[in-house]
């Protein structure tokens, strides 16, 4: 793979890993986001080499076969999207939350989930799908 | 959410589950992005560095030899090709003279993405600069330069182009009604004021992205436009190509506000994959989204208003002037004007108007459509006007809304007479909710807005299909944009024929396959294609009526069995809404924050609860951030905002908490008694903040975005003059008779 090769197309044209979405292709609106070794990143910005050897977690994988995971599914009760282009980014950024925090403060939801954009909710509906997945 | 009273029981008591949620979540949703065909070629386009030029040479040898280049067209090769909603004045590529930086004049077809945009590079263009104007008021001038010297060969689609005084006009329109000479003549008072709105981008988070590819004689075009049909009849007229010949497939669309009704790219990957016989696609980067895309219009607003001494309005006037940029190809209405040019008091009872309203040419990237065209930027004029008016007349401003919201049999600024009205409730209701009058802190203050917007109007139709298996399938050309339009279409459908809404299967078809649809947008979808479903599963029933079977038993018997549902809105109903927002203000640095806010809308009986509270939390931050922060900035017809970190909309951080009351008993023409409420929320915001941050500290912003810098500034005014001014605002010209 040639080192300029940016993850998100590895994934998305050499895997078919479609559910990670470009947006704004430069690192802010979040819609690439995904885990490397459980750590949040923009997948528009990391060379696909740098992730050599390590795990990569996507939207695909945080469904165990046909149970959503708890913020899957609360995504969908709490009106956590509308269009869904914002989705899988806000989804594998609110995992990775919950993973650090197991019951974090609303100061803490709004300070990590800043770099996720969405343009249909006004983010209400995310807010709650957290924590209602954290219940 | 408080929910002021509700009458229906069932189905839509329970929260909707979306019917592409799973897929939503998953990461299986496609979207126009992810879909590829074998041997799908990339494009990529060279765009003008001028503002306004002849262009004088296309040279495109070098670039036709490069590797993985298979094909490279220019203005030359599809010229008469012009594309647009309404007229079609937007060349596919330019061949003549570019309008706007951006403004293509050729387009590459290659291996890769790489390629492509290599050999776009390698494309040398020899321009002749001419004479640019960017502001509209200069556009209108007797000798400015003309954009389109050559609009009489403009296709108009459906009918004839209204008739226009100045060469740079797009669209011109005067409303009037009413004897609006004694309206003045009888007044206690007249106000006039002036505002100003900048341009603003949607700003979804999917860029544009389309694939085209011919079969036999057949065009298929995969596309984020989210209103197929209407693509497919402007792409007929534009390619020379029949309707019944080209099929429109709209996946999952990434966010829409409006601005997905303008195709930009589908033209010219047409003439691409005709040139060399394989699908072309084109995804665009979100740099080309904010420079090229069309934008919420610019606009300068003139109000001018009598009152009777009780602040009763007698008569109004209004200039509006909209910055149409380059092309009038994404305005889809008629009058070539943004949608709902004259409504410059929505709401109100007006005995006497006369708006008028002109979008004007200029160099600069085109404008559209956008979430409620036209009422952000007169919300802001209008419910900023009347604060202004209440703080000079010293009356409470919510009350003299009391006094001029329409009640029903009263006429509004466009003439129009209301059947019902819920206004006075909305604003008691606001009252109530708000503490509205009660004590606030220091250097806090509380405004607020009132607003209305049409429930949707138009037609569609849809086909319902009974199958062996019991189970119910609904065939639909709605598009899905995020709105929950096919969990609306399930849930009545459901509910109509009182059966579970497992039972029943939403599939959006293309335009080879479903029914006609005008697309999402105009706050259509669920009074229209709502009333589509009503309709269907009503003509089932009365076919199982007449076959004397149950659902069951026609399943097993008589299936499949197929209705088409039939769903119209003409009538003249609003929806009104009023906002209350607290705002604590920095003296020392103009920065101010919205401590709470409270939202009272008309929504009729909702269909899908969760998603009408995303409409209206979702509207509430939209209209936010095209308040307080976004602009999209041009230096000389340069867009200087290029990327999401530029142009800033709204993170997490940014949302304000917002409390929702619901008055949902005072049923629309939709299913139901449904009424709209995708563009309730977001016009009103601005104002509702430009009036607290004036009643906070007196200081008094007449454009948006209402910034922090711009607060200070009038701040430092005020310091400087006697902060005695009878109207608070020092550069109004305002005054009493």
């Amino acid at each position: 793979m040639r080192a300029d090769r940016r993850l998100i197309d590895a994934l998305r044209d050499d895997l078919g890993c479609i559910g990670t979405k470009e947006g704004c292709s430069i690192g802010v609106c979040g819609a690439c986001s995904v885990l490397v070794d459980g750590k949040l990143l923009s997948a528009c910005l990391m060379p696909a080499v740098f992730v050599s050897g390590r795990a990569v977690t996507t939207v695909e994988g945080l469904a165990r076969g046909d149970e959503l995971s708890p913020l899957q599914d609360a995504f969908i009760r709490e009106g956590g999207f509308q269009c869904g282009i914002c989705t899988p980014g806000q989804l594998i950024a609110a995992t990775a939350l919950l993973a650090e925090r197991r019951r974090p403060s609303d100061d803490e939801i709004r300070e990590w989930m800043m770099g996720n954009l969405c343009r249909c909710t006004g983010y209400h509906g995310i807010t709650r799908a957290i924590k209602a997945a954290m219940a | 959410m408080t929910l002021a009273k509700s009458t229906l029981p069932d189905i839509l008591e329970t929260p909707e589950w979306r019917v592409e949620g799973r897929d939503k979540v998953t990461g299986a949703a496609r979207y126009a992005a992810d879909i590829t065909r074998p041997g799908m070629l990339h494009a990529a386009f060279v765009g003008s560095p001028f503002p306004h030029a002849r262009v004088a040479s296309v040279d495109v040898e070098a670039a036709r030899k490069m590797p993985g280049v298979r094909a490279v067209l220019t203005g030359a090769d599809v010229r008469p090709a012009r594309f647009g909603r309404r007229l079609q004045d937007w060349p596919v590529l330019a061949w003549d003279r570019v309008r706007f930086i951006g403004d293509r004049v050729a387009a590459v077809a290659a291996d890769t993405v790489e390629a492509a945009e290599r050999a776009a590079a390698a494309i040398a263009v020899e321009y002749e600069e001419l004479p640019a104007v960017f502001d509209p008021e200069a556009a209108l001038a007797p000798d400015a330069p003309v954009l389109h010297p050559d609009a009489a060969e403009y296709t108009y689609l459906g009918g004839t182009r209204p008739p226009r005084s100045h060469a740079n006009m797009q669209g011109h329109v005067v409303h009037e009604h009413g004897d609006v000479t004694a309206g003045f003549e009888a007044a206690a008072a007249v106000f006039e004021h002036e505002f100003v709105v900048p341009r603003v981008h949607q700003a979804y988070i999917e860029p544009r992205a389309s694939l085209v590819w011919i079969e036999g004689d057949t065009v298929h075009v995969v596309t984020t436009n989210k209103a197929p049909f209407a693509l497919r009849d402007q792409m007929a007229v534009t390619i020379g190509v029949p309707a019944a010949k080209i099929v429109v497939d709209t996946p999952h669309v990434g966010g829409d506000f409006g601005g997905k009704g303008l195709s930009l790219d589908e033209f010219a990957l047409y003439f691409l994959a005709r040139a060399t016989g394989r699908p072309v696609r084109s995804v665009l980067r979100y740099a080309d989204e904010l420079q090229l895309s069309n934008t919420r219009h610019a606009a300068r607003i003139r109000l001018r208003t009598a009152v009777d001494p009780n602040g009763r309005i007698t008569a109004h006037q209004g200039r509006v002037v909209f910055d149409g940029g380059a092309y009038a190809a994404g305005k889809p209405v008629a009058g070539l004007l943004p949608g709902g040019p004259t409504l410059t008091l929505a709401g109100y009872r007006v005995p006497a108007a006369r708006v008028e309203a002109v979008a004007v040419y200029t160099n600069t990237l085109p404008a559209g459509h956008a979430r409620a065209p036209s009422q952000p930027q007169h919300t802001f004029a209008a419910e900023s006007h009347l604060d202004l008016i209440a703080h000079a007349m010293q009356i409470d401003p919510v009350e003299l809304r009391v006094r001029n919201a329409i009640r029903a049999g009263e006429t509004d600024v466009e003439g129009n007479v209301w059947h019902d009205s819920q206004a006075q409730r909305v604003i008691a209701t606001l009252l109530a909710a708000s503490q509205w009058g009660g004590t606030v802190g220091l250097d806090h203050g509380r405004g607020v807005a009132f607003s209305a917007r049409h429930v949707g109007r138009g037609k569609t139709s849809l086909t319902l299909t009974l199958a062996a298996d019991g189970s119910l399938e609904v065939l639909t050309g709605v598009a899905d944009q995020g709105g929950g339009a096919h969990t609306m279409i399930q849930r009545v459908v459901a509910r109509e024929l009182g059966v579970d809404v497992a039972r029943v299967h939403v599939r959006r078809g293309d335009t080879g396959h479903a029914n006609v649809d005008p697309g999402v947008g105009g706050s259509r979808v669920t009074p229209v294609a709502g009333n589509a479903a009503v309709d269907a599963a009503r003509k089932l029933k009365a076919r199982l009526g007449e076959l004397v079977l149950t659902l069951d038993d026609a399943a097993r018997t008589a299936a499949p069995l197929a209705v088409t549902g039939e769903g119209e809105q003409n009538e003249h109903v609003f929806g009104t809404y009023a906002y209350s927002v607290e705002v604590s203000v920095d003296r020392a640095t103009g920065c101010f924050r919205v401590v709470d806010a409270v939202l009272v809308a008309d929504v009729g009986t909702v269909i899908n609860p969760v998603a009408v509270r995303g409409q209206l939390e979702g509207g509430f931050v939209f209209g936010l951030g095209q308040a307080v922060m976004e602009e999209l900035r041009l230096d000389d017809g340069r867009v200087t905002t290029t990327n999401l970190g530029d142009y800033k909309i709204p993170t997490i951080a940014d949302a304000p908490s917002l409390r929702l009351v619901l008055i949902t008993d005072a049923p629309g023409p939709g299913p139901f008694g449904a009424k709209s409420a995708g563009e309730l929320a977001n016009p009103a915001v601005g104002a509702a903040i430009a009036n607290a941050i004036d009643a906070a500290v007196g200081a008094r912003v007449m454009s948006l975005p209402i910034t922090a810098e711009k607060v200070r500034a009038e701040l430092a005014k005020r310091e400087g003059y006697a902060p005695t001014s009878p109207d608070g605002t020092a550069d109004s010209t305002a005054g009493r008779r």
